[in-house]
C-alpha cells in the first residue's frame, strides 16, 4: 500500500511539477523601446520562475483590434497586456480586466511609489485596481538647448522682445522663441505632429493646457469653445503654418522627430521617450544639444501603459508573477539605464539613472503635474473625432471656432452615451 | 437501370461536391449572413448580444452620417481615377511589350515588383520618399528648382499623391492580365489586314480592341471591385486626412468597427458598400454575359 502511495504521490508531483514547466505567457506588444528593453529582461524572469514568455510585437494600430477577439473569448490567448490610457474606460466596462486589488494586498505589492497622476490614469477605475502602470509617454517640450544658451541669441532675443533667452516657463514667452527662432539659427522654430487623428489631437491638448483651457468641467459638460481653447488652436495653426515645416500637417512623430533630430527645428512638443533616441548619434544630428522641459503653464499632456490581466487569460496567477516581477524596482530600474520610459517615482532618484539620463529629472516634473486626457469609454473615438476637426482648421476647410464647436457638442453626446454627462 | 445509375451518379456528384459547398457556406456565406444580421442589432464589442434588435436604424443613422457620405464620394473619386489611369497605362505598357521579343522576362519582372509588395510597405517606402524635407523626391525635384511640395499636408495634393502611389502599386496588375489577352489574339487577322492596306490604328481599333473586349471588361471589373477596398494605403500614408480629403469608406468602416467599437452600424455601411459594389458590377457582368 505504502510502494502504491509513493507511486502516487511521484506521479503528482511530476504532474504538477511538468505543468509548472510547461506554462508560456503570451502576450501582444507595441513595438517601443521598452517592450525590447524588457525582451532583453525576460531571461531573468525565466530563471526565477520557471515561466516562459513570448510576445508578439506589432505596430500600435494593429494591437487593440488584434487584441479584441481575445478578450471577448471565454478563454482567451493573451495571458497578459498592456494597456493604453485610451482603453481603459472601455476595457474597465467591458469587464475584460480582472481586478488585481487581491493579488496586490497578498504579495504587499507597494502601489505608492507610483505617480498619483500615472495611477489615476492607468491603475485605478473608481477605486478598484486593474492594471499596474507600465511605461509613461507623458509629453514634454523637447528644445535646442544650445540655442538658448547662445550668447549672441540671448542678446538677441533680449533686444527683441525684452525678455531673458532661458528654458520658457510661460506660453508667450515660448511663442516667442518660436518665432524668433524660425530662419534665425534653425530653419523653423517648431515642428509640429500634425496628422490625424492621434498624432494631431494629442499634440494640441498640450496647446489647450498650456492655454489654461480644459476639455470639460466637473459635469462632462465640454469646454472647448472657451476662449483658451480658441486660442490654443490659433495658436497651434500659427505655428504649423508660419514657423514649421511644409507637410507638417500630415507629420506623425516618426516625421516630425526627424525634422528635430536633423537639427532643422528649434523646438518639438512631444513624448518624452523621444530624448535617448536625440543622444543617438545613428539617427540625430543634435547629440547634447537637445533639453526636455515641461510644455510651459503646466500644459504637459500626461500618457502611459498599463499592465493588466485579461478576464479571459488563461493563466491569471503566472500572469500577475510576470506582472510583479516587471515592475519590481530592480527591474525598473534596469529598464531605466537601458533608457526605457519607467512610472514608478523611485526610479526617478535613482543616482545611476540620473547620471546616464539628467532628463530624467525634468520628466519627474512633468509627470508630477502632467495634465491627463479624458478617459472614459469612448475615448478612442472622441480621439479620431477631435482629430478629424483639429485637421480640418489646419487645412482652413473649417472655422477654428466651427471646429471647435463640432468637437465639443460630439464630447458631450459621447459623455452622456456614458453616463457622465449630469 | 439506366434512370436508377443517373440518380446513383447524381448522389455521387452531390457527395463529391458537399465538401466544397460546406466550405463555401462556413467560410463566405456564414460571415456575410451574421454582418447583414448584426446590422439590425444594437451589437457593440462592448456589448456581443442580440438582446436589442433595432431595424434599420442602423440605416438610417449611417445614410445621415455626413462622415460616411464624404468617405463615399471619396471612393467614387478615387476608384474612378485609379481604374481609368491604370487602365489606359496599363494597356499602352502591355501593347509595347506584347511588340517586343527580347529581354521580355527582364521586364516582366521589374513591371511585376510594385505589385510584389505589400500595401504596407509600399505606403511606408512612399511615406519616406514624400517627406518634404528629407525625402528623396523633393531632393531631386529640388536640383531642377522646384521648391517644396506639400505631397500629404494639402487635401487635394494629397489626394492626387494616393491616386499616384496607388497606380505605381497596381498598374501591373493591368499590364499582366491585358498582356496575357494580347498575346492569345491571333496573328492571321492583323496580316490579312496589312495585306488589305490598314495601318496601326485601323488594326487597333477593329482587330484588337474587338478581340480584347471580354479581357478589359473582366480586368477592370476585378480592379474596380479591389480598388473599393482600398484600406492599407490610407492607413499608413494619410489616416484619412488631412481633415477627410483621403477617407475612403473601407478605412472609415474599419474605423467604426475598431475604434468606435459598433459593430452594428460598421455592419450596415458594409452592407451598403456591398450594395453599391453589386450595382457597379451588375451591368458589367450583363455585358460580358452578352459578349459570351
Amino acid at each position: 500500500m505504502k510502494i502504491v502511495k509513493s507511486l502516487l504521490l511521484i506521479s503528482l508531483i511530476s504532474i504538477f511539477s511538468f505543468s509548472a514547466k510547461a506554462v508560456t505567457l503570451n502576450a501582444i506588444m507595441e513595438n517601443v523601446p521598452d517592450t525590447l528593453f524588457i525582451q532583453e529582461l525576460l531571461p531573468d524572469f525565466k530563471a526565477k520562475t520557471g515561466i516562459d514568455v513570448e510576445f508578439e510585437i506589432m505596430g500600435y494600430g494593429e494591437m487593440h483590434p488584434k487584441m479584441i477577439p481575445s478578450l471577448t473569448a471565454s478563454t482567451g490567448s493573451i495571458d497578459f497586456m498592456p494597456v493604453d490610457f485610451y482603453w481603459v474606460g472601455e476595457f474597465a466596462l467591458a469587464g475584460w480586466m480582472i481586478p488585481l486589488d487581491d493579488y496586490i494586498e497578498k504579495d504587499s505589492f507597494d502601489t505608492s511609489v507610483y505617480f498619483d497622476s500615472m495611477m489615476e490614469l492607468v491603475g485605478k477605475v473608481e477605486g478598484t485596481t486593474y492594471m499596474l502602470p507600465f511605461y509613461n509617454y507623458a509629453m514634454g517640450l523637447t528644445y535646442r538647448k544650445d540655442l538658448v544658451a547662445d550668447a549672441t541669441h540671448q542678446a538677441g532675443f533680449k533686444s527683441k522682445y525684452g525678455m531673458d533667452l532661458k528654458e520658457p516657463t510661460s506660453w508667450d514667452e515660448y511663442m516667442n522663441q518660436v518665432s524668433y527662432f524660425t530662419g534665425n539659427g534653425t530653419k523653423y522654430g517648431v515642428v509640429n505632429q500634425g496628422s490625424k487623428a492621434d498624432p494631431v489631437a494629442m499634440e494640441w491638448s498640450n496647446y489647450l493646457y498650456a492655454n489654461g483651457g480644459r476639455f470639460h468641467d466637473e459635469n462632462w459638460h465640454g469646454e472647448l469653445t472657451s476662449d483658451a481653447a480658441k486660442n490654443a488652436l490659433a495658436d497651434y495653426i500659427h505655428n504649423l503654418n508660419n514657423h514649421g515645416p511644409t507637410g507638417a500637417a500630415a507629420f506623425g512623430f516618426d516625421e516630425a522627430f526627424n525634422v528635430a533630430a536633423q537639427g532643422q527645428a528649434y523646438s518639438y512638443i512631444t513624448y518624452n521617450w523621444f530624448m535617448p533616441s536625440y543622444e543617438d548619434a545613428s539617427q540625430s544630428g543634435v547629440v547634447g544639444k537637445m533639453a526636455l522641459a515641461p510644455v510651459p503653464n503646466n500644459g504637459s499632456l500626461n500618457g502611459a501603459w498599463g499592465w493588466a490581466i485579461p478576464t479571459s487569460s488563461p493563466n491569471a496567477d503566472a500572469a500577475w508573477e510576470f506582472i510583479k516581477w516587471v515592475e519590481s524596482p530592480e527591474i525598473v530600474a534596469k529598464r531605466a539605464l537601458m533608457g526605457g520610459a519607467p512610472t514608478r517615482s523611485d526610479a526617478f532618484n535613482n543616482p545611476e539613472v540620473l547620471a546616464k539620463y539628467p532628463h530624467y529629472g525634468a520628466l519627474k516634473n512633468i509627470l508630477a503635474t502632467a495634465k491627463n486626457f479624458p478617459v472614459f469609454t469612448y475615448t478612442p473615438q472622441f480621439v479620431e473625432i477631435m482629430g478629424t476637426e483639429l485637421s480640418k482648421a489646419i487645412i482652413g476647410e473649417k472655422s477654428i471656432d466651427d471646429a471647435l464647436a463640432s468637437m465639443n457638442s460630439e464630447l458631450e453626446a459621447l459623455a452622456k452615451k456614458d453616463g457622465l454627462y449630469k | 437501370m439506366n434512370k436508377n445509375l443517373e440518380l446513383a451518379d447524381r448522389g455521387f456528384g452531390y457527395i463529391l461536391v458537399a465538401p466544397t459547398f460546406i466550405i463555401i457556406l462556413a467560410v463566405i456565406l456564414f460571415p456575410i449572413t451574421f454582418a447583414i444580421v448584426s446590422s439590425f442589432f444594437d451589437y457593440t464589442l462592448i456589448n456581443k448580444s442580440f438582446n436589442n434588435f433595432i431595424g434599420i436604424e442602423n440605416y438610417i443613422n449611417s445614410l445621415k452620417n455626413e462622415r460616411l457620405i464624404n468617405s463615399i464620394l471619396v471612393t467614387f473619386f478615387f476608384v474612378i481615377l485609379v481604374v481609368f489611369f491604370e487602365f489606359i497605362l496599363g494597356f499602352f505598357i502591355a501593347l509595347l511589350l506584347n511588340s517586343i521579343n527580347k529581354f521580355k522576362t527582364v521586364y516582366y519582372f521589374i513591371l511585376l515588383l510594385p505589385l510584389l509588395i505589400n500595401p504596407i510597405v509600399v505606403g511606408l517606402i512612399w511615406r519616406m520618399f514624400l517627406h518634404p524635407q528629407l525625402g528623396i523626391l523633393n531632393f531631386l525635384l529640388s536640383l531642377f528648382g522646384i521648391g517644396e511640395v506639400n505631397w500629404l499636408g494639402d487635401p487635394h495634393m494629397a489626394f492626387t499623391t494616393i491616386i499616384f502611389v496607388d497606380i505605381w502599386h497596381q498598374v501591373s496588375f493591368m499590364i499582366i492580365l491585358l498582356l496575357a489577352g494580347l498575346s492569345a489574339i491571333p496573328k492571321e487577322p492583323y496580316e490579312a489586314a496589312k495585306t488589305d492596306g490598314a495601318n496601326i490604328i485601323d488594326c487597333f481599333l477593329h482587330i484588337t480592341l474587338p478581340y480584347m473586349r471580354p479581357v478589359i471588361v473582366i480586368t477592370v471589373l476585378i480592379r474596380l471591385i479591389f480598388a473599393i477596398k482600398t484600406y492599407d494605403l490610407i492607413y499608413i500614408m494619410t489616416k484619412g486626412g488631412p481633415g477627410d480629403s483621403t477617407d475612403l469608406i473601407s478605412y472609415y468602416i474599419y474605423r467604426s468597427a475598431f475604434i468606435s467599437l459598433n459593430l452594428g452600424e460598421a455592419a450596415a455601411m458594409s452592407s451598403i458598400l456591398l450594395l453599391i459594389i453589386i450595382i457597379i458590377t451588375i451591368p458589367l457582368f450583363r455585358y460580358m454575359d452578352r459578349l459570351d
